[in-house]
C-alpha cells in the first residue's frame, strides 16, 4: 500500500486507472448532492438562505463536469459493483434524525454534504512529484479547495440555532455520516493499492 | 513507544503513527507518544493550534537526554486523533490532558504547552494544579485582547476562504523571523506539506472555534501555586509582552523570561534554546533553587548561557528604553 497516488508517469500524471476509479466515486458523491441540493431548491427563491442551495446546486454540478472532462477514463469492471454501494450509501437514513420531522431532510442533506466535503480530501493523494499542469490534478486540488467552502453553509446550519435543542443527536448523526463516507473513500483506496494513513 | 521522529521523515512518521498507542476520550482515541524512564520526571507538552506531535521531535532528544520523560501528543481535532465533526469544547482539551498526565504515575510532571496549547496548560493548572510540579505557558494569554481577537477571527476567515495552506501562508512570516525563513523561502511548500496533510480545515476550524468564544482566565490565575516559568518571544507581536505580563503578575510564583529576537513560534526556531529552558527550570525547581518572584528575565542566546535580569527602572513593556515612573 502507498500512502499516495502512483506511481506518476513522466509528465507527473496520475496512472488512468486509478483517475478512473477515484473521479468516479467523487463524481457518485458528489453527484448525489448535486441531485439533492436539486430537489431542495424551489423554482422561485423566497428566503436569503435559498440562495445557498442554488450556489451549492451548481458547485457540486461544476465539480461533476470538471471531474468528467478532466479525467483519462478507462475500463473498468469494477466500478459497477462498487458505484452501486456508493449510490445506496447516499440515501437518507430511514428515521428523522431530530424528532422534528420537518428538519430532518435538511439535516440529512446537511449531514451527507458535511461528510463529504470535509473526510474526503482527494489533493491530499496527490504526491509532490504530480504535475501541476495536468487537468486531474489540477481538478483533485480544485474540488478540495471548493469543499472548504462549500462546508461552510453546512457548518453554519449544523451548528445553528435552530438546531442548537437536538445538538447531541445532530452531532452523533453526522460522526456517523462521517464514518460511512471515510470508509467507502478508504475502502475504494484501498482497491487501486492506497492507505492514506500511510 | 518512542517520540517522533524529524519532522521531514514524514512517510516514516505515518507508518509509526499506526503503531502508536491511543487514550481513549469517550468515543475519541487521542494519539500520544512516551518515552524516558519511568521513574524520571516527565514533561508533558502540548501544541499550538496547527501543530503536531512530531514538531517536537527536538525537545524529546534533549529533555530525554536530560533524564526526562516526554509526552506529546496530538489535540483532539489535531493530527493523527479523532477529530469531531462539529463541535470541539476547550473543556475536552482539558480532560484529556488529564487523562494523559493521569497514566504517568505519581512523579514530578512538568506542563508546558505553546499558544493554545499553553492556554490549554494553564487552565489545567487552574483545575488540576496539585498534580504539577512546574508549569511552562509559551506565546500565551490567559483573555482575547481586542488585537488578539480580531487576529484570531481573521485567521479563521482565512482558514476558510483559503483553506489550512492559506492560514500557513498567514501563519508563517507572522510567527518566524527572517532569519528562518530566509533559507527557507524556495521550499515552504515543503515545510507547509506535512502540517497540511495532517490538518484538516473543519477541525482546525472547530479547534479555532473552541477558543474565539472563551471566558477569560485571568481572574483565575492566582490559583496557579505551582512554579511557572513564562516564555516570551521579544518579537512576539500575535500574542505580545502584554498579555504575558497578565500571566506574570497574577501567578504568584512566577518569572516572565523574554526569549531575544524571537517570534510566537519560537519554539520551532529556537528549539535549542527553549528546550534548555525547560530542563533547567524543571531541574532548578526539583533542586528547590527555582524563585519566581514574578522577575522579569532576559533569555540567553544560545543554550547554557545565562538568564539576566531585564535592566533595573525600564518598561519590559515597552520596545524603546522607556524609564519606569518612580513608585
Amino acid at each position: 500500500m502507498s500512502g499516495f497516488l502512483g506511481p506518476l508517469d513522466a509528465d507527473g500524471r496520475v496512472p488512468p486507472q486509478q483517475q478512473t476509479r477515484v473521479a468516479a466515486f467523487l463524481i457518485s458523491a458528489h453527484g448525489a448532492l448535486a441531485r439533492q441540493f436539486a430537489l431542495a431548491l424551489p423554482l422561485r427563491i423566497e428566503t436569503a438562505w435559498q440562495t445557498e442551495l442554488n450556489a451549492q446546486f451548481y458547485r457540486e454540478s461544476e465539480i461533476v463536469s470538471l471531474l468528467q472532462r478532466a479525467t483519462i477514463w478507462v475500463p473498468d469492471i469494477a466500478l459497477g459493483y462498487m458505484a452501486a454501494s456508493w449510490e445506496a450509501a447516499w440515501l437518507p437514513p430511514p428515521t428523522g434524525l431530530t424528532g422534528d420531522r420537518s428538519l430532518a431532510p435538511s439535516v440529512n442533506l446537511a449531514t451527507l454534504a458535511h461528510a463529504v466535503h470535509a473526510a474526503i480530501r482527494p489533493a491530499a493523494l496527490l504526491p509532490t512529484e504530480a504535475s501541476p499542469a495536468d487537468p486531474f490534478v489540477l481538478a483533485l486540488r480544485r474540488i478540495e479547495f471548493e469543499s472548504g467552502r462549500l462546508l461552510q453553509a453546512q457548518i453554519l446550519f449544523l451548528k445553528g440555532p435552530e438546531l442548537l435543542p437536538f445538538r447531541d443527536a445532530v452531532s452523533a448523526a453526522l460522526e456517523q455520516r462521517h464514518n460511512e463516507v471515510r470508509r467507502l473513500w478508504r475502502e475504494m483506496l484501498a482497491s487501486i493499492g492506497i492507505d492514506p494513513r500511510e | 513507544m518512542e517520540c517522533g521522529a524529524s519532522d521531514e521523515g514524514s512517510r516514516s512518521q505515518k507508518l509509526l503513527a499506526n503503531a502508536m498507542p491511543f487514550l481513549s476520550h469517550g468515543s475519541y482515541r487521542i494519539r500520544y507518544e512516551l518515552d524516558g524512564p519511568a521513574d524520571a520526571p516527565a514533561y508533558v507538552l502540548v501544541n499550538g493550534l496547527t501543530q503536531y506531535a512530531e514538531l517536537w521531535a527536538a525537545y524529546c532528544d534533549a529533555l530525554l537526554a536530560r533524564r526526562f520523560r516526554v509526552v506529546t501528543f496530538d489535540l483532539l481535532g489535531q493530527g493523527v486523533s479523532d477529530k469531531p465533526a462539529l463541535f470541539i469544547n476547550q473543556d475536552d482539551h482539558v480532560a484529556v490532558l488529564h487523562r494523559l498526565i493521569g497514566t504517568l504515575g505519581d512523579g514530578p510532571v512538568f506542563l508546558s504547552g505553546i499558544s493554545f496549547g499553553g492556554l490549554i496548560a494553564l487552565r489545567y493548572a487552574i483545575e488540576h494544579g496539585k498534580r504539577l510540579s512546574g508549569l511552562v505557558p509559551m506565546s500565551c494569554f490567559a483573555e482575547l485582547s481586542p488585537q488578539l481577537l480580531l487576529i484570531g477571527n481573521a485567521l479563521r476567515t482565512g482558514l476558510i476562504l483559503g483553506g489550512t495552506s492559506y492560514l500557513q501562508d498567514l501563519l508563517l512570516p507572522m510567527n518566524l523571523s527572517d532569519r528562518w525563513l530566509k533559507p527557507l523561502l524556495d521550499k515552504l511548500d515543503g515545510v507547509k506539506r506535512q502540517g497540511w496533510l495532517v490538518n484538516d480545515v473543519y477541525a482546525l476550524q472547530n479547534l479555532m472555534e473552541s477558543f474565539l468564544d472563551f471566558h477569560p482566565i485571568t481572574s483565575q490565575l492566582s490559583s496557579i501555586a505551582v512554579p511557572t516559568m513564562i516564555l516570551n518571544g521579544e518579537f512576539d507581536f500575535l500574542t505580545p509582552r502584554c498579555l504575558h505580563e497578565t500571566l506574570r503578575v497574577e501567578i504568584p510564583d512566577s518569572a516572565l523570561v523574554i526569549i531575544p529576537e524571537a517570534y510566537h513560534a519560537f519554539t520551532l526556531e529556537k528549539g535549542a534554546l527553549t528546550a534548555d529552558l525547560l530542563a533547567r527550570f524543571a531541574e532548578d525547581v526539583l533542586a528547590g533553587r527555582w524563585q519566581g518572584n514574578k522577575a522579569v528575565l532576559i533569555a540567553p542566546g544560545e543554550p547554557g548561557g545565562e538568564l539576566s535580569p531585564f535592566p533595573a527602572g525600564y518598561d519590559h513593556l515597552r520596545a524603546i528604553p522607556v524609564q519606569r515612573p518612580s513608585p
